[in-house]
């Protein structure tokens, strides 16, 4: 979670450096378990939280690759519920709205990253978990009646998942990007949200915007000013 | 031993809101509103250096307020400071801890600040200048064996009070590992008396989890004991002048009262387990996926294998061999001679369930783990 925090930010504006993130990705790595999903230490259980938050940082390191990725495929496509078509932080728990980004995000980056090493058995409409399944699941189940959205039915409202239970409805909703674009919308058109970036979870542009700005930025030293 | 907050939305009788009973401390609901805020401020107060506030004040405080809220990180840090200036005896926050855990098993700044009090405490006893004679109690080994059961104890009660109470079995594993050093016998203790728990709580994912580490952690072990025997052999035939020493550098990790570990035979148990529990209660993934891995780690344990390489102790493989751990896998097997485990007896056990179970996702389980172990078997 941290290290995701540090390269999230660092990565925006403009100040990774290999020295900030030395031995980093490998810690990361080894984070990752029997299970094929990500702890949040060494030898934790596989949780949805720290597994995207481990592959978001090693893609914003670009250190993928030292990953088991067909295990962690394994493991995260097994996360969506036959049932309720929402996803599961781990294995044998139940469902929550929040994983819908969590779990659903991962499997969008995991697309990217193995369409990069090659894989040509990849879809190129869809991503690897029921989309239509996942947007039923938050449309008909996770909307509070008063606004904003939750965990499960029967849970209270808050900002934490009504911001993910969007973000994973967005994500529901779009697959890949610029040519690659492809809509699946459940409901009526009203439904549709902007699409969000996998990696930062803000809008593409902003992303895009963030990054131009910090480039054009002198890059503080790391010496203390006197 | 226990706090609780008792549905009481008004003061009926002009009385304190404290109740104690039976050694369980109660608080009428009514009086939160009013007693959260007064303390919270009061304490941002002496922190914004407006007013002073005495250690015992200090004290009552943070206490009160973590026993409302043990997520208040800052009351946390007080403490910190406290237990840091001397003022403080750690095992009171340990006893604080435990009481707020009663409440909030998850409370994640309650685990995390567990784990610098105990942090706390193990340095004090590497200490050179503390002296164990008299009246300052039992040996560090042992005052830290009991500090080591302790947290046991309440990383139990905790997880029985939350399903899959992930930040309990994290700091359960912490503690094996920081605290235990992670010796074959308290490995063996664990794996023994947490058998009857998971068996009572099938589908905690994170019990489960807790004994995969168990067992992964003993195969390490066996490896590293067995790299050391190998090593010091090697040394002795070379040199039998230097034999006294290796002897000695060699006694950390299999000296003569740690047992030497029947590995197929835990994981033999724990396959046997497995079974049993899958039999009684149909249809619980976690139950399945602990199997599946169980079988796996029968296949790496080194008792059955030619490979002494060591693993890591948490049990993942290095970063540099992620990729070919499907090629190791299969090389594995094929070089194994003995398999006690009978990939006749899973196949009998799974065609058993198949055929009798009306459950559908037991069902769905069975032939998943059907088609694995074809694959993964080869037969």
């Amino acid at each position: 979670r941290s290290a995701y925090c540090a390269a999230s930010v660092a990565s925006l504006t403009n100040i990774l450096t290999p020295a900030l993130f030395a031995g980093t990705a490998e810690w990361i790595a080894r984070c990752q378990n029997w299970e094929g999903g990500i702890g949040g230490v060494p030898g934790m259980e596989a949780h949805g939280g720290y597994t995207f938050c481990g592959v978001a940082a090693l893609v914003i390191l670009k250190q993928e690759h030292l990953l088991n990725l067909r295990s962690l495929l394994h493991w995260v496509t097994r996360r969506q519920m036959r049932f309720e078509g929402g996803f599961q932080g781990r294995c044998n728990k139940l469902v929550d709205g929040c994983y819908s980004f969590w779990q659903a995000g991962l499997l969008t980056l995991l697309h990217r990253t193995l369409y990069a090493t090659g894989d040509r058995a990849l879809s190129m409409t869809h991503w690897m978990f029921d989309q239509l399944a996942l947007q039923e699941y938050i449309l008909l189940c996770c909307q509070c009646p008063a606004g904003g959205l939750l965990d499960k039915p029967g849970k209270s409202r808050d900002f934490y998942h009504t911001c993910y239970c969007l973000s994973g409805l967005a994500i529901a909703q779009h697959f890949g990007s610029g040519e690659l674009h492809h809509e699946v919308i459940l409901g009526v058109p009203e439904n549709r949200l902007q699409a969000t970036h996998p990696v930062y979870n803000i809008g593409p542009e902003k992303v895009a915007r963030a990054v131009l700005h910090f480039l054009q930025q002198p890059v503080p030293s790391p010496e203390p000013t006197a | 031993d226990e706090i609780g907050l008792i549905p009481c939305p008004e003061a009926r009788y002009n009385r304190s809101p404290i109740v104690l009973v039976e050694n369980k401390l109660g608080v009428e609901s009514w009086c939160v509103k009013f007693l959260l805020p007064y303390v919270h401020n009061k304490l941002l107060l002496y922190r914004q250096r407006k007013q002073w506030l005495n250690k015992d004040e200090l004290i009552d405080i943070t206490c009160t307020l973590l026993l409302l809220n043990p997520d208040f990180t800052t009351a946390w840090n007080v403490r910190k400071e406290l237990i840091l200036s001397g003022t403080l005896n750690p095992l009171k926050d340990l006893h604080l801890g435990k009481l707020a855990l009663t409440k909030f098993p998850k409370s994640p700044e309650t685990w995390i600040h567990r784990r610098w009090v105990l942090q706390q405490l193990i340095q004090e006893n590497s200490l050179p200048s503390l002296v164990t004679k008299g009246n300052l109690g039992p040996a560090p080994v042992e005052r830290i064996h009991r500090l080591v059961q302790e947290e046991m104890n309440v990383c139990s009660e905790a997880a029985g009070r939350y399903p899959s109470n992930y930040n309990a079995w994290s700091h359960r594993i912490w503690v094996l590992q920081h605290l235990g050093k992670l010796t074959v016998k308290v490995l063996l203790d664990e794996l023994s008396s947490t058998k009857y728990w998971v068996s009572m709580h099938v589908s905690d994912h994170s019990g489960f989890h807790y004994r995969q580490f168990l067992l992964k952690s003993l195969i390490g072990r066996t490896v590293t004991d067995n790299n050391v025997l190998v090593q010091n052999q090697m040394v002795n035939e070379q040199n039998p002048s230097l034999q006294k020493e290796e002897e000695s550098a060699g006694a950390e990790a299999a000296c003569a009262e740690e047992q030497s570990v029947d590995l197929p035979r835990r994981i033999e148990e724990e396959l046997e387990l497995c079974t049993e529990l899958i039999d009684t209660y149909p249809g619980h993934e976690t139950l399945w996926c602990h199997s599946d891995e169980t079988l796996n780690n029968s296949h790496h344990s080194p008792a059955t294998s030619h490979m002494a390489q060591a693993m890591d102790v948490d049990g993942l493989n290095e970063s540099s061999s992620k990729q070919s751990y499907t090629q190791e896998t299969k090389r594995l097997k094929r070089a194994r001679m003995q398999d006690s485990l009978g990939p006749e007896m899973e196949y009998r056990f799974i065609d058993k369930i198949l055929s009798t179970c009306r459950d559908a996702d037991q069902a769905r389980f069975a032939t998943a783990y059907r088609k694995w172990l074809v694959t993964f078997l080869g037969q």
